[in-house]
């Protein structure tokens, strides 16, 4: 009896090491190697020989940023986009740009960088680490809302800038800081240019299912916020669990309601859950707007045909027609991107060089490294980038950029909102499913 | 009374070591307060070490169940969790001050621990430890589903206080509070009967124990202390979710580390959690995606070679073959010379 009891034991714990190793391996499949991948702390001094337009500049001295960011763990995938994300702009602004201008100097910049393995502890750890022992001048901020809200504490604490791109949570905006600034459109506007164009074309009905997790619950509470203020009726409001296998309970409810739009999502998979059930059980609404999935082309393959005229969110696509002040158009840094690291760029990854693009705006515009200055100057920015306009409010959430939407038509992904970014026209009412 | 004084006379030597040991830890944040620019000693050292006092206290607190009792835990993180939970909940929605919160917190677990285990501790070996597992499983899909009070998925924020040679001494101060407590526990009448129901649970009964009783007294102490380091985790994270929280592989490590150290020991939990913190940190970091491999194969060896941890094999009593040639090492050690 006393020798089985370990060795009993070690099974269940081998059991359960295999679950958690499970678990833990979502999304986190072993990211496909880019040329030359970075190494861990990428100062990019062996670049400096090689200036490519600009001749290798005199530098006045070093900007030394900090980032905590994936590299494994569950976010190894999207930390990877982050990563090059910056690395990009890292390249550009030292052997292009020739170095953040302050004042009449030229400051070389180099980023420092750990892996936070997706953690909460380690990731706080190593930015107090890059605050205290590294001493970096400012951070840029890692990859998800959980780790962003963890590691804005500590750079809060130390009074450092830190400056994100990857974290879409309100309550990182909520907590009174006054260090953090976040580049991209928060949860709660994601469906607001989708629906303000549907409004436009005389929706007046909207029926709202979404995911009961973090993001798409956010996402919902604005788009109801979003339809009333717009002046449509809210006729009904559903929730689901992560990884709900059916969902036409909520479609039959739904068709018996007949809505001008429904509004839903949470997860890819349940894109094509609305998709399929809605087809099912004939619930043709006008306009479907789907929060994950259209704006990914393997929705379309999946999906095929019944793809068709589907509206969903974005915050950035290579199609939209912004004209940045520094790396151009869209189309011509998805081509630098893609020149770079031999794929086409996720919003992920042009949101994080976004972000590095509105730290180097505000140091020039401060014209010093001071931290006050460069924060007061981030306060004030208003910048046109690629990604879309810059400007944060007194949380620092960014105001500016509006989110856009796209509808797929004839199987490719267009940019119909909002009109400053659009290259397609809104297809509205969409037709019932066997009149296609 | 005489046998306690006979074990400290026997370790004579390891109370020393055990002192300056003591006496090193709590002077090594002095220099962030003497000269902390010259920084000797850094934040994010500071945050390593309180990071492994949570670590051997939660290794302690299982092994109370798991080593002394004989009740494999897989889910001893649901009380973690419920006392992160009890207290992020009271400082974000009742804006209650932290102590308060923390001990409340921590209670919240202990009556989480009565309720739970009065049903799961009747059943015995791996259905115990499967029921548990299953508790922590749907404690996180609770919390998650009930989200006006825990604010679901997307969690809480608590206010931040980042106070590092705080949280260092605070940490410090419960995982000795804590081992101290299970070292007395050990020697009392109580650790007695939880040793006896481990060996021979119904002839513990025949002799009168009330066996359930006193495993939901083991359970629910252990759940308490949990619960304090639960809060404690919440409010130097100063955020909390559900997937942070209930996060699998904390349940699993609590296991690994006390088996290293040795099952059933008091200071067993101690080394294993300090080992395999440090192990992780320096080591492991630099090839982590295969880190649950490494740490399977390392359960193996360990259950292999030494069964008894490492305690188990530095003891004179020891029946492994690791621990025999271990012994032989050390024979020259004092401890058989004071003898």
């Amino acid at each position: 009896m006393k020798h089985k009891f370990p060795r009993l034991l070690t099974l269940l714990v081998i059991l359960m090491l295999f679950l958690a190793a499970c678990g833990g391996g979502q999304g986190g499949e072993e990211p496909t190697a880019p040329p030359q991948e970075e190494p861990t702390q990428a100062p990019a001094e062996e670049e400096t020989g090689g200036g490519e337009e600009a001749a290798a500049p005199e530098f006045d001295g070093v900007i030394r940023l900090g980032a905590a960011v994936s590299e494994t763990g569950k976010y190894a995938r999207e930390g990877k986009d982050t990563r090059q994300g910056y690395n990009l702009w890292l390249d550009w602004v030292n052997n292009e740009y020739g170095g953040i201008r302050v004042g009449d100097k030229r400051y070389k910049v180099e980023i420092v960088y750990y892996d936070d393995e997706g953690d909460p502890d380690t990731a706080a750890n190593l930015v107090e680490k890059l605050i205290t022992e590294d001493e970096v001048d400012f951070l840029l901020g890692p990859y998800s809302s959980g780790l962003t809200i963890a590691t804005s504490a500590i750079a809060e604490k130390y009074g450092v800038i830190m400056v994100e791109g990857n974290g879409a949570s309100e309550s990182i905006f909520e907590r009174g800081f006054q260090n953090i600034f976040g580049v991209l459109t928060p949860a709660g506007n994601y469906t607001q240019s989708a629906l303000k164009a549907l409004a436009d074309k005389g929706a007046k009905t909207v029926v709202v299912a979404y995911e009961d997790t973090a993001f798409p619950t956010s996402v919902a509470e604005g788009a109801i916020k979003w339809a009333e203020e717009y002046g449509m009726e809210v006729l009904a409001v559903e929730t689901y669990p992560k990884d709900v296998a059916d969902v036409s309970a909520i479609m039959t409810k739904f068709r018996d309601l007949n809505p001008d739009v429904f509004v839903g999502g949470g997860h890819f998979n349940d894109a094509l859950l609305f998709v399929s059930a809605a087809q099912e059980l004939g619930f043709t609404p006008k306009a479907m707007v789907i929060t994950v999935g259209p704006s990914n082309p393997q929705f379309v393959e999946e999906v095929g045909d019944a793809a068709n005229y589907i509206i969903g969110p974005t915050q950035w696509e290579a199609s939209m027609t912004w004209q940045g002040k520094y790396l151009g158009t869209p189309a011509e840094y998805a081509a630098r991107y893609e020149a770079m690291w031999n794929e086409p760029p996720t919003y992920q990854a042009a949101e994080s060089t976004a972000t590095a693009l509105a730290l180097q705006a505000a140091i020039e515009n401060a014209g010093t490294l001071e931290m006050d200055a460069v924060r007061e100057a981030l306060r004030n920015l208003d910048l046109m980038t690629f990604y879309g306009p810059i400007r944060f409010d007194e949380t620092g959430k960014n105001v500016a950029k509006p989110m856009g939407a796209i509808q797929i038509q004839d199987g490719e992904i267009l940019v119909v909102a909002p009109e400053e970014a659009a290259v397609a026209d809104l297809l509205y009412p969409m037709p019932a499913w066997e009149d296609r | 009374m005489k046998g306690l004084k006979q074990i400290w006379r026997q370790y004579r030597l390891n109370r020393w070591f055990l002192f300056l040991l003591l006496v090193g830890l709590f002077a090594l944040p002095l220099p962030q307060f003497v000269a902390p620019e010259r920084k000797l000693v850094t934040n994010s050292l500071l945050f390593s070490f309180t990071q492994m006092f949570m670590l051997i206290t939660l290794a302690s607190n299982w092994n109370l169940t798991g080593g002394f009792t004989g009740y494999v835990d897989f889910g001893h993180a649901v009380f973690f969790g419920l006392g992160a939970y009890g207290t992020g909940i009271l400082m974000n929605k009742l804006g209650w001050p932290f102590w308060p919160a923390m001990v409340v917190g921590g209670m919240i677990s202990a009556v989480f621990a009565v309720l739970i285990g009065s049903a799961t501790l009747r059943l015995k070996g791996p259905y115990f430890s499967i029921s548990m597992l299953g508790t922590f499983v749907a404690m996180r899909e609770i919390v998650r589903v009930s989200k006006p009070l825990t604010g679901g998925g997307e969690g809480l924020t608590l206010p931040p206080y980042l106070n590092r040679p705080l949280f260092y001494y605070i940490t410090l101060i419960l995982a000795i509070l804590v081992v101290t407590l299970i070292w007395w526990i050990r020697r009392t009448e109580f650790g007695a009967t939880l040793i006896a129901i481990r060996e021979d649970e119904i002839g513990a009964e025949m002799r009168g124990i009330n066996t359930t009783l006193n495993k939901i007294t083991a359970f629910w102490i252990a759940a308490f202390l949990s619960g304090l380091v639960g809060g404690l985790w919440a409010y130097q994270n100063t955020f909390i979710d559900p997937d942070v929280v209930f996060f699998e592989s904390r349940t699993v490590e609590l296991v690994m580390m006390t088996m290293l150290g040795g099952l059933g020991t008091v200071a067993g939990p101690v080394i294993g959690a300090a080992v395999i913190y440090w192990l992780r940190d320096v080591v492991w970091a630099s090839f982590f995606q295969y880190h649950l491999l490494v740490e399977g194969a390392l359960l193996i060896i360990i259950v292999l070679f030494v069964p008894e941890g490492i305690m188990g094999a530095l003891g004179d009593d020891s029946s492994t073959s690791l621990g025999r040639i271990m012994r032989r090492w050390f024979r020259e050690s004092p401890k058989e010379g004071v003898a």
